[in-house]
């Protein structure tokens, strides 16, 4: 990977109060990559990948997303329009249909006209393999269904970038395969993808990279291969041995 | 009913139960009251002539209550998400409203709207803005049910999940696009039973606005009892007409809040 990246996280440091969230953290991201975040509870995964749509504002440093930086920019809408984002909790409007729940930014954000707007949401409602839901409620849906469509709904802005914060911690077992099943079709395709997630088989099967973040730091960032393999950090090997059984 | 109740029920005729705990005896109480009130009204020489006199007043009072209303909802809606702005300005400056306009009576605001705003208004505009009347009324109800009203929207925008915004935010939309298209929405369907309770409350506090001498349903009463010195039948016939509105606002504000919660 020689091109520029798409990416691009300079010594970013943040808190909330006196506990620090991420501290001085440094990551670059290059197009079509898939970097899984991991790391104990606390340890700033999720507020790290918040700050690269600016849910989260920075303290300290840079971050420069597709040529604009996200510390700086005026027009933040106009970023994170380029940025999708998938939530633990999914998010969906409930007052809105699946299908409305994917058109709405369409024609508020990208000024698509309803028709158009409603082609691509189907498409994408297929893609995710719920094209019969398009008409059910969020409320009428499983988990693993209202993830999908959230999924779709944040494609359907054909970003250029997804984030996912832990998309399959609120799920229940039975679900998580489909979610994942979704993510993986999406990262074979080339999608520039931040995870944050402890689904092991993901990491092994989409992950280019895996970066390890503790106590707001970030203690090592490697290959899949080499994370299971021979972890570098003694941290790394301790934290493996606990959510490996 | 339970699930094994049911199942052993099946395929039996049950014999005609009526759900003692589920009958709404005020509304029958209400309703046979009722009848028997108004056979008395509608048979009586005296409270027919009370009735044709008062029912005039019904028109400004409804007329009055309903312009207050409206401007009432889009004042709370302004204020409210003034409240619950990150702008220290906007937040000040609503606060400010909200604080003083529930800190006085809506009586007296009613007559500082009369009796000092309107001559003022007239003064310094040279009598081309004259407030003096109904559009005083109108004003200080509005505007005393505004405060109220603000603290309602603050109250159902807060109500919403905090994630809601974020995910709005995170397709790109900006906040006023998240405010209109996402979290309002939901927010005034929470906020659907006060709102109505509110239209209630100002049909009943509309009756202040006798004090600025305006005819409504309460003046007009007041003044056929001081002609006839009837005032039982005077005064019965106003709390009748006013009972009359509230119940028929308050049957439909049920219907609408069940067509909400429905959908």
């Amino acid at each position: 990977m020689n091109r520029d990246p798409i990416i691009t996280i300079e010594n970013v440091y943040k808190s909330f109060g006196h506990v620090e969230a991420v501290v001085d953290v440094s990551l670059d991201v290059y197009p079509g990559e898939v970097v899984v975040i991991i790391g104990p509870s606390g340890g700033g995964k999720s507020t790290l990948l918040r700050c690269i749509n600016k849910l989260e504002t920075v303290d300290a440093g840079r971050i420069v997303v597709d040529g604009h930086s996200i510390t700086e920019t005026k027009n933040i809408n106009r970023v994170r329009a380029e940025i999708g984002m998938v939530f633990q909790l999914f998010n969906l409007f409930p007052h809105l249909t699946a299908l409305e729940n994917i058109t709405l930014a369409q024609k508020v954000v990208r000024k698509r006209g309803e028709k158009q707007a409603k082609e691509i949401a189907h498409e994408q409602l297929v893609k995710v393999g719920i094209g019969d839901k398009w008409d059910a409620y969020p409320s009428q849906l499983s988990g693993g269904q209202q993830q999908r469509v959230a999924i779709a709904r944040a494609l359907a802005m054909e970003p250029k970038i997804m984030l996912f914060d832990e998309p399959t911690s609120a799920l229940d077992p039975e679900m998580i395969k489909g979610v994942l099943d979704v993510m993986l079709d999406l990262a074979q395709e080339g999608m520039t993808m931040v995870v944050v997630s402890h689904e092991m088989g993901f990491v092994r099967a989409a992950a280019d990279r895996v970066a390890l973040l503790d106590h707001g730091s970030l203690v090592e960032v490697t290959t899949p291969e080499d994370l299971f393999e021979n972890p570098e950090e003694e941290r790394t090997k301790e934290f493996l041995s606990q959510i490996l059984h | 009913m339970s699930a094994e109740a049911r199942e052993a029920t099946r395929g039996r005729i049950l014999p005609f139960t009526v759900p003692w705990e589920s009958v709404p005896w005020w509304a029958i109480i209400l309703a046979i009251v009722g009848i028997f009130v108004g056979w008395s009204v509608l048979t009586s020489e005296a409270y027919l002539d009370a009735l044709a006199f008062i029912i005039d007043g019904v028109s400004l009072t409804l007329q009055v209550t309903i312009i207050s209303y409206l401007i009432a909802l889009v004042a709370g809606l302004i204020f409210g998400l003034m409240r619950v702005s990150d702008n220290p300005i906007f937040y000040a400056a609503s606060t400010l409203y909200v604080e003083v306009m529930r800190g006085v009576p809506l009586l007296v605001v009613i007559l500082y709207m009369g009796f000092v705003v309107t001559p003022r208004v007239r003064e310094a505009t040279g009598g081309q803005i004259d407030l003096q009347g109904v559009p005083a009324a109108i004003m200080g109800i509005a505007l005393s049910y505004g405060a109220y009203m603000a603290e309602v929207y603050r109250g159902g925008i807060e109500s919403i999940e905090h994630g809601q915004m974020e995910a709005a935010r995170s397709l790109g939309m900006n906040y006023m696009q998240a405010m209109r298209y996402v979290i309002l929405p939901q927010a005034v369907r929470r906020i659907l039973p006060p709102l109505g309770n509110n239209l209630i409350s100002m049909l009943k506090d509309s009756s202040l606005i006798s004090v600025i001498a305006l005819n409504d349903l309460l003046q007009t009463g007041r003044l056929y009892v001081s002609r006839t010195y009837r005032a039982f039948e005077g005064y019965n016939t106003v709390a009748l007409l006013y009972l009359t509105m509230t119940l028929i606002l308050s049957f439909a504000v049920r219907i609408v809040e069940r067509k909400a919660a429905i959908e």
